[in-house]
C-alpha cells in the first residue's frame, strides 16, 4: 500500500539535525496499522509528510528517492490527487480548519474535490452517526474544546473515505477522556479496513491497535517491532529508547519521600463568564502549598479558569489566605506567575537574556546569567527567542518565571507533545524549583509526569475540586482509575 | 474584539436571512454613502435610515447587547455632530464636530462589515464570489479573512494574559516598546497557524482544477429585493437631491 524506496530528505535551512531523514527503506501492507515512535527531531513527524506528499509539495528541500501510496507516485503527483487516496490529521486541533462552522468544516475536502452535493449530503449524514457529531454540528469552531476539534477534523478526513490514513501527534493537545474518543475514532478505521500511520509520543491509547511499531532515531530506522515484542520490552530498554510508556498500569508509584508542607487556604473561589461557559463554584477549603501539586480533570472542569482566578488574571474572584496573609487577586498578580501551554505568546524580546531582564524588578545581568546556566540555556543567551526549538522556548519561559522571584508557580499542561527524555527533564526544574521553596502546580494530562515530580493530586470535576490526595500508592491508583477510567 | 461577537455562524431561523452579495451590496451604500456627502437637505433623512440598517440587522441575530450598544453610540454622536455644528465655535467644538463626524461616518460601515463577517460562514462566501464569477485565485485568499479575526483576536486575548502576568515590571516604560511586545509574539503565531493551516487545507484537496461543490444554497429571495431596491433607492436620492432641493425651493 505504502513504499518509500530509498528516501533521504533535508529541510532547506537547517542543519541536518532538525527532522531530516536518511535513507529510509520502509513498506507498510494493505490495512496494517504502524506507529512511528522515537525522540522529538528523529524524523518521524517527515516520515508522515511524505506519505501525505506535503514534502516535497508544500515543505521545500533536498530529496532523493521515491514514495509510492496505492501504486501512485506521490512525490511527482500534485497534492489534491494524493487528497484522494491519503487522509491527514495534525498535531494541533487549533490550526487545521478552515471553515469558521463545523458543519462546512467536514464538508471541505469532499467539496473541494467537486464531488456531486447529494452524495456529499448522503456522506455527511453517515459520517455524523458514524462519529456520533450531532450536537457538535452546525457550531462554531472557535467554541469547541480541543477534543471536540480534533473530533470534527478526524470527521472531515474521514468523510473523503481515504484508503489511507496519517495522523502526526494526534494526542498532543488532549486531555485523558478525548484521547480514549481518539482511540475508538482510530479503531472504527481499523475496522473499516484502512491502513493507518501515527506518529506519536504517547504510546499507551494505541496498544491493542497497533500491528507495528517503527523506532527511528537520527533521521534513520534503526529498528521494528510487532506487537507483542514491543509489549515484551522491559522499562529499561524502553526508557533508554525515551519512549514514552506503552502500559500505564505498569508504572511504578513514585519513590520520592513523601514530603510536607505548608497549606494555603482557598475562599470564595466562584467564577462564571458572562456567556455562561466555564463555571467554578469551589467550597472554601485548603490546598497543599510548598510542594509540586498535579492538577487533573477533563476538560472543561474548571482546571483553567482556576489556575487563571488563582493568578489573578480575572480580577473578581476569589480570596488566598497563606501563611496568616490574605492574597486578592491584584496581590495574586504580584505573587504567581503562570507558565503557558503556549509558550510563543509570552515572549516578548528579541535575546534570550532581555527576557530574563525584563521579569526581575532590578534588572542584574549577572544573575539573569546565573538563572540562564541552570537551565542550560547560556549558550543562548543572544538568540532571538522565536528562533529557538519548543522546549528551549518553555525553558526560557521558566527562566524570566524564576527571575520574578514569584512564590508561586503555575505551570498548564508543560509536557504536552514532549518525548520522553525532555518530560524528564521539565520534571526535573520543577523538582529543583519546589527545592528552592517555590510552590509548583501543574495542570497536566500527562500520567507519566505526576508520577515523576508530583507529590499531591488535585483532581477537579464540574468546576469543583473533586478530590485531593497526596501521590502515595493509594494516591497513584486513585490517579491511574482515572486515567484508565476515560483512558484507553 | 471580544469572542464573544462571533456567534454560532449559522443563526437561527428567525434572523433575517440576507444572500452574501446582498449584504455586499449594502456595505457599499452604506459606505460610500456615509462618506462621499455632507449633512445637507435630503442626506439628513438618508443617512441615519443607512445607519439603521446594520442595527436592524444586529437586531435580527438577536445580539441585543451590540445592537443598542451601537444605536446609543450613534445616536449620541448624531446629536451631538448636530451641537457641535450649530455652537460653530471654539476649540472644544471643532474637536467635538471632528470626533463625532468621524464616528457617525464610519461606525455605520464598521458594523455592517461586522454583521457580515459574523453571519456569513466561509462556504457561503465562497458560493457567492463564484456566482459572481470571481477566480478561486481571489477567493481562496479572501475566504481566510473569516477565518483570520477570530483567530487573531483569540491569540491577542491570550498575549494580553501573558503580558498582565510579567507586564507589571515593564508598565509604561516605553509606549513603542510595549506595541512591539504585542505585535511580534502576534505576528509569530499567526503566520505559524496560516502555515499549518495551509498545509492542512492542501492535503483536503484545496485548490484541485475544476468545479467545486457548494452545499449553501445562497440565492436571492424578497428580502434580498427588498434591500436591493433600498440601496438603489438611496443612490438616485443621493444623485438626485440637487433637483430635490430646487423642488423644495420652488414649493418653498
Amino acid at each position: 500500500m505504502i513504499q518509500i524506496d530509498h528516501v533521504t530528505f533535508s529541510y532547506g535551512e537547517e542543519t541536518e539535525h532538525t527532522g531530516g531523514v536518511r535513507d529510509i527503506e520502509l513498506q507498510i501492507k494493505r490495512g496494517e496499522f504502524a506507529v512511528l515512535c522515537g525522540e522529538s527531531g528523529c524524523g518521524k513527524t517527515t516520515i508522515t509528510r511524505l506519505i501525505n506528499g506535503l514534502i516535497p509539495h508544500y515543505y521545500e528541500g533536498k530529496m532523493s528517492g521515491g514514495v509510492w501510496v496505492n501504486g501512485a507516485e506521490v512525490s511527482k503527483q500534485p497534492l489534491y490527487d494524493t487528497a484522494k487516496i491519503v487522509g491527514s490529521v495534525f498535531q494541533n486541533p487549533r490550526s487545521q480548519f478552515f471553515n469558521v462552522d463545523t458543519t462546512s468544516e467536514i464538508t471541505f475536502g469532499c467539496e473541494n474535490l467537486g464531488q456531486p452535493a447529494e452524495t456529499i449530503r448522503a456522506r455527511l449524514e453517515r459520517t455524523v452517526r458514524d462519529f456520533r457529531l450531532e450536537k457538535l454540528m452546525d457550531r462554531n469552531i472557535f467554541h469547541l474544546s480541543g477534543g471536540e476539534k480534533q473530533k470534527v477534523a478526524c470527521a472531515g478526513v474521514s468523510i473523503m473515505e481515504p484508503e489511507v490514513l496519517v495522523l502526526d501527534e494526534p494526542s498532543s493537545n488532549l486531555d485523558a477522556a478525548s484521547i480514549s474518543d481518539l482511540r475508538k475514532t482510530l479503531a472504527f478505521w481499523k475496522g473499516q479496513g484502512k491502513t493507518i500511520v501515527v506518529s506519536e509520543h504517547r504510546l499507551y491509547y494505541l496498544r491493542g491497535l497497533a500491528d507495528r511499531f517503527i523506532y527511528m532515531k537520527g533521521g534513520k530506522i534503526t529498528r521494528e517491532y510487532t506487537s507483542e515484542e514491543f509489549k515484551g520490552l522491559s522499562e529499561q530498554a524502553r526508557t533508554e529508547m525515551g519512549l514514552r510508556t506503552f502500559a500505564l498500569e505498569q508504572l511504578q508509584p513514585p519513590q520520592t519521600p513523601q514530603c510536607t508542607g505548608t497549606e494555603l487556604e482557598l475562599k470564595q473561589f466562584r467564577f462564571a463568564y458572562p456567556h455562561g461557559s466555564a463555571i467554578l463554584h469551589i467550597q472554601d477549603c485548603t490546598i497543599p502549598a510548598g510542594r509540586i501539586v498535579g492538577i487533573i480533570g477533563n476538560n472543561g472542569a474548571g482546571k483553567s479558569t482556576f489556575s487563571r482566578c488563582f493568578c489573578g488574571l480575572e480580577k473578581q474572584c476569589g480570596e488566598v489566605i497563606w501563611n496568616g496573609k490574605r492574597y486578592r487577586p491584584k496581590d495574586r498578580l504580584n505573587t504567581c506567575y503562570m507558565v503557558m501551554q503556549e509558550v510563543n505568546h509570552q515572549l516578548f524580546t528579541e535575546t534570550v537574556l532581555d527576557e530574563v531582564l525584563i521579569s526581575m524588578e532590578e534588572p542584574d545581568t549577572k544573575q539573569a546569567e546565573e538563572i540562564l546556566s541552570r537551565l542550560d540555556l547560556l549558550p543562548f543567551r543572544d538568540r532571538h527567542p522565536m528562533s529557538l526549538s519548543s522546549g528551549q522556548k518553555q525553558r526560557v519561559a521558566i527562566a524570566s518565571a524564576i527571575a520574578s522571584k514569584r512564590s508561586i508557580l503555575f505551570f498548564d499542561e508543560p509536557t504536552s507533545g514532549l518525548d520522553y527524555r525532555h518530560m524528564k527533564e521539565v520534571a526535573a526544574v520543577l523538582r529543583q524549583l519546589s527545592t528552592e521553596g517555590v510552590t509548583v502546580y501543574v495542570i497536566t494530562h500527562d500520567l507519566e509526569l505526576l508520577l515523576d515530580c508530583c507529590t499531591d493530586i488535585i483532581h477537579f470535576a464540574q468546576g469543583n475540586i473533586a478530590g485531593q490526595y497526596p501521590m502515595d500508592a493509594g494516591g497513584l491508583s486513585r490517579v491511574c482509575a482515572y486515567f484508565m477510567g476515560s483512558g484507553a | 474584539m471580544s469572542s464573544a461577537s462571533y456567534p454560532t455562524v449559522t443563526a437561527s431561523k428567525k434572523s433575517i436571512q440576507l444572500d452574501p452579495r446582498t449584504k455586499l451590496l449594502l456595505l457599499l451604500t452604506i459606505t460610500t454613502l456615509m462618506f462621499s456627502t455632507s449633512n445637507e437637505g435630503i442626506m439628513n433623512l438618508i443617512k441615519p435610515l443607512l445607519s439603521l440598517v446594520p442595527f436592524i440587522l444586529i437586531l435580527s441575530e438577536r445580539r441585543f447587547q451590540t445592537a443598542a450598544k451601537y444605536l446609543i453610540l450613534y445616536a449620541a454622536c448624531f446629536a451631538l455632530e448636530r451641537v457641535a455644528l450649530i455652537w460653530a465655535s471654539g476649540l472644544f467644538s471643532f474637536v467635538l464636530l471632528a470626533v463625532t463626524s468621524i464616528m457617525t461616518r464610519f461606525a455605520p460601515g464598521i458594523m455592517m462589515g461586522a454583521y457580515l463577517i459574523a453571519s456569513t460562514s466561509v462556504s457561503e462566501f465562497i458560493g457567492a464570489m463564484e456566482r459572481m464569477h470571481l477566480t478561486e485565485k481571489i477567493v481562496i485568499p479572501l475566504s481566510v479573512i473569516f477565518r483570520f479575526f477570530p483567530t487573531v483576536s483569540e491569540e491577542y486575548q491570550a498575549i494580553r494574559d501573558a503580558m498582565k502576568m510579567r507586564g507589571i515590571r515593564f508598565g509604561g516604560k516605553n509606549p513603542f516598546l510595549m506595541v512591539e511586545y504585542r505585535l511580534v509574539p502576534l505576528i509569530v503565531s499567526v503566520v505559524k497557524i496560516g502555515d499549518e493551516l495551509s498545509a492542512a487545507a492542501l492535503t483536503r484537496g484545496l485548490g484541485a482544477p475544476g468545479r467545486r461543490t457548494n452545499l449553501c444554497r445562497i440565492g436571492f429571495h424578497v428580502q434580498d429585493l427588498m434591500a436591493a431596491l433600498f440601496c438603489v433607492a438611496c443612490f438616485a436620492l443621493f444623485l438626485l437631491r440637487p433637483q430635490i432641493a430646487f423642488w423644495g425651493g420652488v414649493r418653498g
